[in-house]
């Protein structure tokens, strides 16, 4: 039953991961951003809820806050970092710099305002039972699970459905494109930050309810979400979301094998591997090189 | 003598063959021109040269030697130099650096040769910088020169490594009259030196005054090689390169 | 005072020593490595273990700390020449993890999270000295290795990689011979730090050799200006600087001088990739890159 427990763990976590790393991934077809603020807006939107929620609001007006404060800090980067630095044809490698600057202040704005150190969104939810001897599952378990499968839903019938998000795809899949689309771009990198900054805050409240909220765990949540975005292929977003997910369980189910301490860096190992062997991802067809 | 020889070389990507059994010679001392249609395997055939891309089959050689299957910096070092149609200086280096580094193959932390060798190269730097008309210019950095000063420095880079092949795709374009007598003549004076030159061009008053040989290229075959009147006088060969392409286009030898 | 000042100094020389070095991957051969910690991390352990197990002879430990950082650098150079943008930064990103947890879970070689603990002090030709001397030397060596290849054939054969790397090829540039070099060059020298920090703090652990250190070693290349001789150690003394600036001004209180010093570094990194991104000494928008 541990290998069942570690797997229904590695669903959740994963479903989640799926989520944040869709954002990134989006982000990143979109605009060819590497996007490493992403775990920032993560961070900003689970403290936003758990602050709601200990405030007493009810959960919908809470979650509205999240996913408001993930699409406000995704826009407001997008305009005030990444439009400037691009204005100036700044390299990759200052859109990092400034977007790792960015997270540090995020990181450590969160620690000095809510506290540092974990912090559990209590809810009815999280209360494990017992559903099979020795599994136990908390209801925030389908919860996830739910949300996850619906937003995906969305987000494909939005992506092939309507003008902007067939335009959005159009991007990813030919890059060229962002230049000769011209003015409407603007408008696709602004909405493809939104959108994506916005598939955080769900992630990030079901994780403040599952494994709790840390100021730090952006980095974790940025890291991860850029490995999914490699492993399942860079214009991949369903590549992305399934590489999460794989991601979530292999880090969950390895503890059957090796101590928690190597968990996290199990994925990394995938990452460094994808790199060196495959660096067109599981379902990229777009060499790196 | 023949620098080049390319026979029967081919190279496909998925399916299309962009050279489909190319066979052609590089003489020391000529200019070969390669004309033909967008698409027609010309840069193909000039990445297969120097090992950019790998021929599927055929051979190719340099003064009698096999090349085939050298790596790029091989090939360089074995004298073949070449230029890309969007230039790929150093950007962020000055136009003296771009030169020099020209001249240093070694890629370890020092050059062979000591002294004498480095006062030998800084020798050729200036004086390819002065025959491209770029040493005023010579602490300027490449990324802020005008478009005729960079295809200058992308031609003192193959200058001063002193290569006996040239390749040079689209060296010319965007030239003004001025610049491009100025730029034949370089090509012109080392052809007389015995390099192999093989340009890539689309303008045929260029190829006319410059090329002493014409290899007409279409869908990665060679239609016709041979004297620039001889070829362009060709109604059907003028009828591909503008467009108006016949049904059948047999190979005239 | 004059401890304190000492130790401030033998700091900024120590971590001088690791921005330049990582200088000459970044501003000369355009790899981006976010994984400069783990050669500071490899060092410090290699030259700790030399002196506690062996002899604490500085000059062993520096070569043993080189050779070993450079030897393992294999791991940043092998993707430096599969990938390269985001892909290689990723790459670094995920060494950075990996080495993280290797750090703290090989016990018997790094002693864990606690780390290792009493590492002798230095002796040169049977005398004990301290870590200054030590790290000044080993800085001026640095700075001068890295002057002479800035100025130097293989400086210009990198920033030709780096600014082309195709025609760098065409030209006979072995561009694995040169990233590789170059690699095993910045991280030797990192090992090397890590050494004398070893023995500079008597005490090593993990946390010194983490993602964030990286940062913030990448961060004073970037603040002082990439290419440049000087602007990595500026850019080193001046972070290493702010932590004792502000614990001056009364009115931080002194549980949040760390996390405001974070955010006036991540703000800094920030405005200056806006508005000034090519450092504070560097100077890319005109004229040549300095050395």
């Amino acid at each position: 039953m541990l290998f069942l427990q570690l797997l229904q763990g590695g669903v959740q976590t994963g479903a989640l991961y799926a989520l944040t790393a869709a954002g990134f991934a989006l982000i990143f077809g979109a605009t060819r951003i590497f996007h490493f603020a992403h775990g920032a807006a993560f961070t900003l939107a689970g403290y936003a809820f758990l602050m709601a929620w200990n405030a007493g609001w009810p959960w919908p007006l809470g979650a509205l806050a999240a996913i408001a404060v993930a699409v406000l800090f995704g826009v407001a980067i997008e305009q005030l970092v990444y439009r400037p630095i691009g204005r100036h044809e700044g390299g990759f490698f200052t859109v990092f710099v400034a977007a790792f600057g960015v997270s540090i202040v995020v990181q450590n704005l969160v620690g000095m305002i809510a506290g540092r150190g974990f912090a559990v969104i209590d809810t009815p939810l999280s209360r494990a039972t017992e559903v099979l001897p020795d599994l136990w599952i908390a209801p925030v378990f389908y919860v996830a699970i739910g949300v996850s499968a619906l937003l995906f839903l969305a987000l494909s019938l939005f992506l092939t459905r309507s003008h902007a998000g067939v335009a959005l795809r159009a991007l990813a899949q030919n890059p060229d494109l962002i230049r000769t689309y011209g003015l409407s771009s603007t408008r696709l990198s602004i909405l493809a930050f939104a959108l994506g900054s916005a598939l955080a805050a769900p992630a990030a409240i079901l994780t403040g309810m599952t494994v709790g909220l840390n100021e730090a765990m952006g980095h974790h949540v940025m890291l991860i979400s850029m490995a999914a975005t490699i492993v399942g292929g860079v214009g991949n977003l369903k590549g992305a979301a399934l590489a999460g997910l794989l991601l979530g369980i292999a880090e969950s189910v390895a503890l059957a094998f090796v101590e928690p301490q190597w968990a996290e860096a199990v994925s990394f190992v995938v990452l460094f591997g994808f790199i060196l062997f495959r660096p067109s991802g599981l379902f990229g067809v777009a060499v790196a090189r | 003598m023949a620098a080049i020889t390319v026979e029967n070389a081919s190279r496909s990507f998925g399916g299309v063959q962009a050279v489909a059994g190319v066979s052609i010679t590089l003489p020391a001392g000529a200019v070969t021109a390669l004309v033909g249609p967008n698409g027609a395997g010309k840069t193909t055939l000039f990445n297969l040269i120097t090992g950019n891309l790998r021929a599927d089959s055929g051979d190719i050689r340099l003064d009698g030697a096999p090349i085939l299957g050298l790596r790029p910096w091989q090939i360089a070092r074995r004298g073949v130099a070449r230029s890309f149609q969007d230039l790929r200086l150093f950007t962020h280096m000055t136009v003296r650096e771009n030169v020099l580094a020209a001249t240093e193959t070694g890629s370890w932390f020092w050059q062979p040769g000591g002294r004498a060798a480095r006062a030998t190269r800084e020798a050729r730097v200036e004086k390819a910088l002065e025959r491209t008309g770029l040493a005023r210019l010579a602490e300027e950095r490449a990324i802020d020169l005008a478009y005729a000063e960079r295809k200058f420095l992308s031609v003192a880079r193959i200058l001063a490594a002193e290569a006996e092949v040239w390749l040079l795709d689209e060296p010319t374009s965007g030239l003004d009259l001025a610049s491009r007598r100025h730029f034949s003549g370089i090509l012109r004076e080392a052809a007389q030196q015995g390099k192999a030159i093989c340009l890539i061009e689309h303008n045929l008053d260029v190829v006319v005054e410059l090329a002493d040989r014409i290899a007409f290229l279409d869908q990665g075959r060679v239609l016709a090689e041979g004297e620039p009147q001889a070829i362009l006088r060709n109604p059907e060969l003028a009828a591909i390169y503008f467009g108006d392409r016949p049904q059948a286009v047999e190979a005239t030898p | 005072m004059i401890a304190y000042l000492a130790n401030l100094a033998t700091i900024v020389a120590i971590f001088g020593i690791l921005a330049s070095t990582l200088n000459v991957a970044i501003g000369h051969a355009g790899i981006f490595s976010v994984a400069h910690a783990v050669f500071f991390g490899l060092g410090a352990y290699a030259g700790a273990q030399t002196a506690m197990l062996l002899v604490p002879d500085p000059l062993l430990a520096l070569l043993v700390a080189a050779l070993i950082a450079g030897g393992l650098s294999l791991c940043l150079a092998l993707p430096a020449l599969r990938v390269r943008g985001e892909y290689f930064v990723a790459a670094s990103l995920g060494l950075q993890m990996v080495a993280t947890t290797l750090f703290s879970e090989l016990k018997p070689l790094t002693g864990g999270i606690g780390g290792l603990v009493g590492i002798p002090r230095p002796e040169l030709f049977g005398v004990t000295i301290t870590a200054l001397p030590l790290a000044l030397a080993t800085l001026a060596l640095i700075l001068l290795a890295t002057h002479l290849l800035a100025r130097g054939s293989f400086g210009r054969t990198l920033r030709a990689i780096r600014d082309a790397e195709s025609a760098a090829e065409a030209l006979g540039k072995h561009v694995a011979v040169a990233k590789t070099l170059a690699v095993a060059f910045a991280c030797a020298g990192a090992g090397m730090a890590g050494a004398l920090f070893a023995f500079h703090m008597a005490f090593v652990n993990v946390e010194s050799f983490t993602l964030d250190q990286s940062v913030l070693v990448m961060a004073m290349v970037i603040v002082g200006g990439t290419g440049t001789l000087w602007g990595p150690l500026l850019g080193a003394a001046l972070l290493l600087a702010l932590p004792a600036g502000l614990s001056f001004l009364p009115f931080i209180p002194p549980t949040e001088v760390g996390a405001v010093q974070q955010i006036l570094y991540g703000l800094a990194m920030t405005l200056l990739m806006i508005f000034r991104p090519a450092g504070l000494v560097g100077d890319l928008g005109r004229g040549k890159v300095a050395h």
